[in-house]
């Protein structure tokens, strides 16, 4: 018997040490790069930088960059060329690896916590960046960002400054392409053609008779909605004025920007939430959406003539319209107040175990302020994957060349409409434009970033109640108001008091802090 | 007379040389990560890792526990799996003694390949499937009674059906490959006791009762510990796949791996989603250890261990 403990006592022991060594296998690493840009740094003197700095480029390096999406089939050719380029340039070589859209959920948190060396990544609201900034995964950008991206930095508005600082820190460099907030339906028209409809598209009413004139003379869904849900609660909200705190779509907890200082309430404390929901058992009754429609995970029914309108942004509908011209897509907005979307929605962070942050930011800075390298970079080469006709912009093999999936780097300066846009397109984006004030309406609250990390517990359990009892709810399938009273009871039951009051504290606080 | 360790290393050596691949195969990949447990009591920081990161107590359990939904999921979960549990080994057992009895050789390859094939397709699919035959508008089922006169039923508002519903696809997945084991341990029973009942005058379902089942006993003990094994652990992909977004269905179908994915998608807290796995971790352990002790009071013989 003893032989056998002291036996297992030394397998122990054993895996313990080997356990050790791993850990600080990493950690070595590191050090020893530390010595070798000391090393580099020795003979700056040397050659003359060609960028801003004093940023020795006299090393080439390989740099790393994460991005979420498939690896297009085409990429090693576009790769290669880019990287001539880039060598050229300031001696560097970029190389992307690509997170698949069927793993990004699981392996993109996993990317920060493998510690796994590598530089850039893509990040976004929609990919948690603010709390994965407060779980320390990426890297301070405080003195980085004006050193070695100086005219990024420069760029960047006083909103997204704002919005690039997680707990008094810089911790990603947003996008310099403004989007909208404007959300509204994207409908066909051509299905319509030859009958009475009078093609007004202006107030929700609008949009009901839209759908009964589909209903009536078509077979197709008049309004697209699957597994993920509706989105009409949004649009409904929005067009009352209303913002969502979270500052995008699916959000239960919802502020007046015209209120000098705003108090955060939830659907069941707004007085017209009952007539919107009767208005959506109206639209379930009348067979606007399928019945079963949560349980449908076929996303595509407008692009495949299954649905006829759906609910999204403008961009959405660029895409709708070029995919299929001879359908007569159009767009309304029913957002009374628009205003420029976060622009930490597409980001690019640096990652906590970068080994070259310095360079990776210069060549951020190359890729945002040089057409050449940002064509090179965004849209590949000139003839083989893309193609300028008219000043827009037509990707010539989406499926062997997509272009890139580093949708942060994309500028308002460089940006072009793609080949076959609408042509109220731009006539909608000028309206945003002149209509948005910075520190007006819902503008001015763009920069809130909520903190949940004291209430985790009860954010997730709420998003969870809101899913299961609200999304039902919103289409008609449970009973508009026993079902609203039981929303209202598992809301309060999973801790909604305490989110309200903390996140109204720190909305408190933002305020002052924007009037100080 | 009792002897040492050393001594048995030394008498079987070669057979300990073969053992050890297996034994290092199952330290590296489950006791290793064990230590990833820790998780489940500490705030998780990117920048402190996993050992470096804060305590903090019981905290990351809590949401699985508060507004009740923790004893819901468990009981769903565990329910499920014992009413999959014993379709699916029953059916497949039943499907393995027919299989077995049949004669005819080519019939006999077909139809085996044909309740193999469902384990080949994935809940991807046969979630699609589940829509087209269930959707109110244009489901098969719905088309069918409108066909013959009948109302049209809305079947993704009845919760009290779904259980029946994903028991059935289950099994429907996975019978037809559990057979093969079963087929297998069949293949296995001595044909000279089978040649004596039927010269003792046995019928064939007396052969079936009395020398086809006690002989795969063992086999079927097993099948069923090992299953019991992860009876805390919801099938995800059938469960997400099935019911999709479909708040209505939620507390009928919900079991702790749907729930833990659905309140921490948006959040990405590790912390929490090791105190689930811990959870189901520690449970499954009790259970285990219960059912094996059960048996080995029945029969020592058919215990695990």
């Amino acid at each position: 018997m003893n032989k056998i403990s002291r036996f297992m006592a030394a397998a122990i022991s054993i895996s313990m040490t080997a356990g050790l060594l791993m850990s600080c296998g990493s950690s070595a690493t590191k050090g020893s790069t530390t010595a070798s840009t000391n090393q580099s740094s020795a003979v700056e003197g040397e050659t003359d930088s060609t960028t801003a700095a004093a940023l020795d480029l006299s090393k080439e390096v390989e740099l790393s960059l994460y991005v979420v999406s498939d690896r297009p089939a085409g990429q090693d050719v576009l790769d290669e060329n880019l990287n001539k380029l880039l060598k050229e340039k300031m001696n560097t070589t970029l190389k992307t690896e690509w997170i698949a859209w069927s793993e990004y959920a699981n392996k993109y948190p996993l990317l920060f916590s493998s510690g796994e060396v590598f530089d850039m990544a893509y990040a976004a609201t929609w990919l948690n960046f603010a709390a994965l900034a407060r779980k320390g995964a990426f890297k301070s950008l405080d003195e980085l960002w004006p050193t070695y991206a100086p005219k990024n930095f420069a760029r960047q508005s006083e909103t997204a400054l704002q919005q690039a600082t997680v707990d008094g820190h810089y911790y990603c460099v947003p996008t310099l392409l403004a989007t909208y907030s404007a959300y509204g339906p994207i409908y066909r028209t051509d299905i319509l053609e030859g009958t009475d409809w009078d093609g007004k598209m202006e107030t929700i009413a609008d949009y009901e008779t839209y759908l009964q004139y589909v209903k009536d003379n078509t077979t197709l869904e008049p309004y697209d909605v699957y597994s993920s849900g509706s989105e009409m609660d949004d649009i409904f909200m929005y067009n009352n004025g209303l913002y969502a705190l979270k500052g995008s779509t699916n959000d239960f907890l919802w502020i007046d920007p015209a209120e000098e200082n705003p108090k955060i309430f939830t659907y069941y404390e707004y007085d017209k939430t009952a007539d919107f929901l009767e208005m959506m058992n109206r639209w379930n009754q009348a067979g606007y959406f399928p019945k079963s429609a949560l349980s449908d995970t076929d996303s595509s029914k407008v692009q495949n003539g299954v649905a006829a309108s759906t609910l999204h942004n403008i961009d959405t509908y660029q895409s709708r319209f070029i995919e299929h011209p001879e359908w007569g897509f159009k767009f309304a907005n029913f957002v009374s107040d628009v205003s420029n979307m976060s622009f930490t929605q597409d980001a690019m962070v640096i990652s906590n175990t970068s080994e070259n942050p310095e360079r990776a930011l210069a060549l951020y800075d190359l890729i945002t302020n040089d057409e050449e390298v940002y064509r090179a970079f965004m849209w590949g080469i000139e003839g083989t994957s893309y193609e300028i006709k008219d000043d827009q912009l037509s990707m010539l093999d989406l499926t062997t060349y997509p272009g890139s999936s580093m949708w942060a780097a994309r500028t308002t300066e460089f940006n072009l409409p793609t080949y076959g846009s609408p042509a109220d397109l731009q006539t909608w984006k000028d309206s945003f434009d002149q209509a948005i004030v910075d520190g007006e309406g819902s503008q001015k609250y763009r920069s809130f970033v909520l903190d949940i990390s004291s209430i985790e517990t009860e954010y997730a359990a709420c998003q969870n109640v809101h899913q299961q009892y609200w999304w039902p709810l919103e289409l008609g399938y449970t009973d508009p108001v026993s079902g609203l009273q039981e929303y209202k009871d598992k809301m309060e039951a999973a801790g909604i008091e305490k989110v309200i009051e903390t996140l109204q504290t720190q909305l408190n606080d933002y305020l002052t802090a924007q009037k100080g | 007379m009792k002897q040492g360790f050393l001594h048995e290393i030394k008498k079987n050596h070669p057979l300990f040389i073969m053992l050890l691949p297996a034994v290092i195969l199952v330290f590296v990949m489950s006791y290793i990560p064990m230590s990833g447990l820790v998780l489940a009591f500490k705030n998780y920081r990117f920048d402190k890792g996993v050992f470096g990161s804060d305590w903090n107590g019981l905290e990351n359990f809590r949401y699985l526990f508060s507004s009740g939904t923790g004893w819901l999921i468990t009981k769903n979960t565990i329910l499920y799996n014992l009413l999959n549990l014993i379709t699916s080994q029953a059916l497949s057992i039943i499907l393995a003694v027919i299989i077995s009895e049949m004669r005819a050789r080519l019939y006999k390859r077909v139809v085996q390949s044909v309740i193999f094939f469902p384990y080949f397709v994935s809940w991807v699919i046969v979630g699609t499937f589940v829509y087209n035959i269930f959707n109110y508008e244009t489901g098969v089922m719905n088309n069918l009674l409108t066909a013959l006169g009948k109302e049209k039923i809305n079947v993704y508002a009845l919760p009290a059906v779904w259980p029946w519903i994903i028991c059935a696809f289950n099994a429907w997945k996975w019978s037809g490959y559990n057979s093969i084991i079963y087929i297998a341990s069949i293949t296995g029973i001595d044909e000279q006791c089978l040649e004596a009942a039927e010269i003792d005058g046995a019928n064939i379902f007396q052969k079936i009762w009395y020398i086809t089942f006690p002989s795969i006993k063992p086999t079927i003990i097993t099948m069923l510990l090992l299953q019991v094994g992860r009876i805390l652990r919801g099938d995800f992909e059938m469960f997400y796949q099935i019911v999709g977004n479909n708040g209505q269905l939620y507390n009928a179908t919900d079991v702790i791996d749907t729930y833990v994915f659905r309140s921490l998608q948006q959040n990405s807290n590790m912390g929490m989603t090791a105190a689930a796995t811990f959870y189901q971790s520690v449970l499954c352990f009790v259970i285990i250890i219960i059912v094996n002790a059960l048996v080995k009071r029945a029969d020592p013989d058919y215990a695990l261990f």
